[in-house]
């Protein structure tokens, strides 16, 4: 049984030479976007860009950890088979985790444009904004960097301790439960840090705080949803792949038909929710809150509002509904990679309206970014992956996953 | 054959050395035997309810609504209150059935029948309150849209209360077929076994000439299939539309956009809480402990305390954001609820559905019964005040304050909610009776994956080591 994993030199070098498009894209942008003849618009998109895709890529990683919390508190044997995968993800959440963090602290303190305002966090200067001035107990610099400091060193702290626990797990004695008891306790501490910063501070602060004025309730739950579905795709891509490279001999079928029945069901979660919180803002019809959605569905932004739902909902539910298409290895992967790209997407037109106002792009700086973090997940996932077995020896569910049925 | 094997971490499902026969015996037992004394003094406690209910119902039906406690100002106030709260409750029934078959969950074999059940008869009694709340109910058949001799008169398609009218009418339907379906093949159980002509009659009716062939069964289960692929998207569109009734209006405290997951949350909170309340006097009545076990107790409460933090997430994501907002008439509206003269009713629904249920976060509490049971009481008492708290708190004291008051109910309106407690425990002794309230066909279904005398053999399986294990296995 093939269980250890060795990172491919064609891997290794594929994730290199992404990493350095990235920073390639980065230095780059340095020098015309941050350039002496560039105007603010430029610095805006500069920071702007890499917030979106530090954010984004900080959300799939500690997703991962969230995954392996809920599936262990529910007794999950479905995803024993190829946990290690998650596991690999949420140990680097630290490395996203603190670059997202960087980016957030660096936007706040060093970013301003030429009155001195910051155009991404309004907040930082309310300037007698009435509205702002009554948020800055919460929305001030000390706060949100706290925040930002304490959630990034819990979530990097508890994706760590899951791969360790799930380690020693291996070289306890066999038939041994008392280890995957322990791992619950940690995981129902994970869950109440989890409620405490994904699903509520956290997407307020960096994300939503972007539109300064504007709030909505369910904001954080529609960032975790759209997150979510990106997080359980990368892990699939990454099961796919191990499976390709010879590796995770148990997982079959049924594994993947599984992962696939997540993607559709998230997807479908995903736009429960956009709905819940479009329709009724849009029934309501208060200007404080429409604002929002109306520089978002009309005028230059409307090709992704609209394009965002067919990739992220339309396609998901029509390509991934059968049967078949959730067990074809193929299938699954392109829509996985659809759907990772289609909540970048997602992200974008979250984060830009604000800042980018109407002249938005998506160009070689935002691609090259994106590559970059795409190559920084390959590079220390893989990394990560081959340090241990592949397969959870020792794990009591271990059994029930290579007989598991989906 | 696929091999029936289960990892040592889960516990037995069904406790005991059960046979097939066995499980038979243990649960249509009770169904041939004269009813227990208790059983006839709480079927004739249930039918006073019932009665007083009709009347109070019937009073303000001849005097009219204005015999209720609700005014211009506060238009809604205990019955849609219980309305909602029995919609909440009618929630479990198909989580279990339907999410809960999808995500594999063996346990959900021992609580589903009666979960099913209880749905079904909350769902009926939560539909009484809109339908009396309209005063003249006689014009009631006005909600339905069809093609009529009233011109173009039409309902308002826009209104998320028609929505309300499908939504509840759909799930209903649904939750009736899946449940009945179930039923049959357990039907047909007891036919083969009465010994009375009219039990065979009725029963041989009841099940549709169910022989338990291999083509029954595969009908069967792809029925089930397909009713659980419905009624999964239904178990998040009633509650999402019931909050839509609140959060499409500009009401502060009703226009939220967190309000449908979170009514969803919290219907499945308060459902479980119900079926918990339920299932513990059950189990003990009918002497049911080895299919009801403590293992699905405790996994009963382990969604209480999920679902209990879920929507404290949300109750404080409310409160913040009002304050986040600005808004000074969302933050006038949520600082009355916490110190204005219902601040008795917040409390009450913090307490008892955000503070209390963090206990299950305890081992020894979740498997505690007697806790248990009290536990699922306080919380149905919190969700009953959660939704007080959203209805009446939120219209009180509307914009003009002019036309600020207090509301209280008055007699009508409390039998009203009587009666309906009535009607639910009238139908649920009545099928306690007359229904097996454990899925016999579906015990039998995981008994040789999840029966306590099936997994002492598993051991033996546990010893391999996995790659011999997977060598034996791996045929498929």
């Amino acid at each position: 049984m093939n269980d250890r994993f060795e990172v491919p030199a064609r891997l290794r070098s594929t994730s290199l030479l992404l990493i350095g498009v990235g920073v390639l894209a980065l230095i780059i942008a340095f020098f015309t976007l941050m350039g002496s003849h560039s105007t603010d618009a430029d610095h805006t998109r500069f920071w702007a860009g890499l917030l979106h895709n530090s954010v984004y890529f900080a959300f799939i990683a500690i997703i991962s950890v969230f995954i392996q919390a809920a599936s262990s508190l529910a007794h999950g044997g479905w995803i024993v088979a190829y946990r290690r995968v998650p596991e690999a993800i949420g140990a680097n959440a630290w490395i996203f985790g603190s670059i997202a963090a960087l980016v957030v602290i660096l936007t706040i303190l060093v970013f301003k444009d030429h009155h001195g305002h910051n155009p991404i966090y309004h907040w930082v200067h309310p300037d007698g904004d009435k509205i702002l001035e009554g948020k800055s107990a919460f929305l001030n610099k000390g706060m949100v960097i706290g925040f930002t400091v304490v959630t990034v060193a819990l979530w990097g702290f508890f994706g760590r301790k899951f791969r360790s626990l799930s380690i020693a797990q291996e070289s306890a004695a066999k038939n041994s439960t008392k280890g995957y008891f322990k791992f619950m306790i940690w995981a129902a501490l994970f869950l109440v840090v989890f409620a405490l910063t994904m699903m509520s501070t956290t997407p307020w602060i960096w994300i939503m705080s972007i539109d300064a004025h504007w709030y909505s309730t369910l904001f954080s739950w529609y960032v975790f949803a759209s997150s979510l579905v990106a997080g359980m795709s990368m892990i699939l891509l990454w099961v796919v792949y191990l499976k390709n490279n010879g590796n995770l001999s148990i997982v079959n079928k049924e594994h993947i038909h599984d992962l696939g029945k997540f993607m559709f069901a998230i997807s479908v979660f995903w736009t429960y929710l956009w709905f819940a919180q479009y329709m009724l803002i849009w029934y309501a019809n208060i200007p404080e809150e429409t604002t929002y959605f109306i520089t978002r569905q009309h005028g230059p932004y409307s090709i992704l509002f609209y394009g965002g739902f067919i990739i992220n909902f339309c396609m998901p539910i029509i390509i991934l509904m059968s049967r078949p298409s959730k067990r074809n290895y193929f299938t699954v992967t392109t829509m996985a990679l659809i759907i990772i790209f289609g909540h970048w997407l997602d992200f974008y037109q979250m984060m830009m309206p604000g800042p980018i106002g109407e002249h938005w792009t998506i160009g070689w700086y935002e691609i090259g970014l994106l590559c970059g973090f795409v190559g920084l997940m390959i590079f220390t996932v893989s990394n990560t992956l081959s340090k241990a077995s592949l397969i959870p020896h020792n794990n009591p569910l271990l059994k029930e996953t290579v007989i598991h049925i989906s | 054959m696929h091999l029936k094997y289960e990892s040592i971490v889960r516990e037995p499902l069904v406790d005991g050395n059960k046979t097939y026969r066995q499980v038979t015996e243990d649960i249509i037992s009770p169904i041939e035997k004269k009813p227990g004394k208790m059983w006839y003094i709480g079927f004739f406690i249930s039918l006073i309810l019932l009665g007083f209910g009709a009347f109070s119902v019937f009073w303000e039906v001849y005097f009219g609504i204005g015999v209720w406690g609700i005014n211009r100002t506060v238009g809604w106030g205990w019955d849609i209150t219980n309305f909602v709260w029995w919609v909440g409750i009618g929630h479990a029934g198909t989580l279990i059935s339907a999410i809960l078959l999808i995500f594999r969950q063996g346990w959900r074999t021992g609580v589903n029948r009666a979960a099913e059940a209880m749905t079904i008869f909350a769902v009926m009694c939560a539909g009484q309150f809109p339908i009396f709340h309209m005063g003249r109910v006689w014009d009631a058949m006005f909600v339905l849209p069809y093609p009529n001799t009233r011109g173009p008169l039409w309902p308002n398609f826009n209104s998320a209360l028609l929505w309300d009218v499908f939504a509840i009418s759909t799930y209903f339907t649904v939750s009736l077929l899946f449940w009945y379906s179930g039923l049959v093949p357990d039907f047909a159980t007891i036919r083969d076994r009465a010994k009375t002509k009219f039990r065979k009659r009725a029963y041989g009716l009841a099940s549709f000439g169910w022989t338990g062939t291999a083509k029954n069964w595969q009908r069967f289960e792809s029925l089930s299939l397909v009713l659980a692929g419905l009624s999964t998207p239904l178990v998040l569109s009633v509650h999402t539309i019931v909050s839509f009734d609140f959060a499409t209006s500009v009401i502060p405290g009703w226009h939220t956009t967190i309000f449908p997951p979170y009514f969803v949350a919290g219907a499945i909170f308060s459902g479980f809480a119900m079926v918990q309340t339920l299932l513990i006097l059950v189990r003990k009545i009918l002497s049911l402990e080895e299919y009801i076990t403590l293992g699905h107790i405790e996994a009963m409460n382990k969604v209480i305390v999920l679902t209990g933090s879920i929507v404290g997430v949300a109750y404080l994501t409310e409160l913040f954001m009002a304050w986040y907002s600005q808004v000074v008439y969302e933050q006038d509206a949520f600082n009355w609820r916490i110190i204005g003269p219902y601040w008795w009713s917040y409390w009450a629904m913090m307490t008892c559905n955000v503070v209390s249920p963090q206990l299950f976060w305890f081992k020894k509490l979740r498997r505690n019964i007697p806790f248990t049971f009290i536990m699922s009481i306080v919380v149905n008492i919190g969700m009953w005040f959660e939704r007080f708290v959203i209805i009446v708190t939120s219209l009180y004291r509307d914009y003009l304050p002019g036309s600020w008051t207090y509301y209280s109910p008055t007699w009508p309106e409390v039998g009203f909610y009587i009666g309906t407690f009535g009607l639910f425990f009238t139908c649920f002794f009545l099928f306690a009776k007359y229904f097996p309230v454990v899925a016999v066909a579906e015990i039998k279904f995981v008994l040789k994956t999840s029966g306590d005398n099936y997994k002492r053999d598993m051991a033996k399986e546990d010893e391999k080591s996995l790659e011999e294990f997977v060598h034996e296995n791996s045929h498929h």
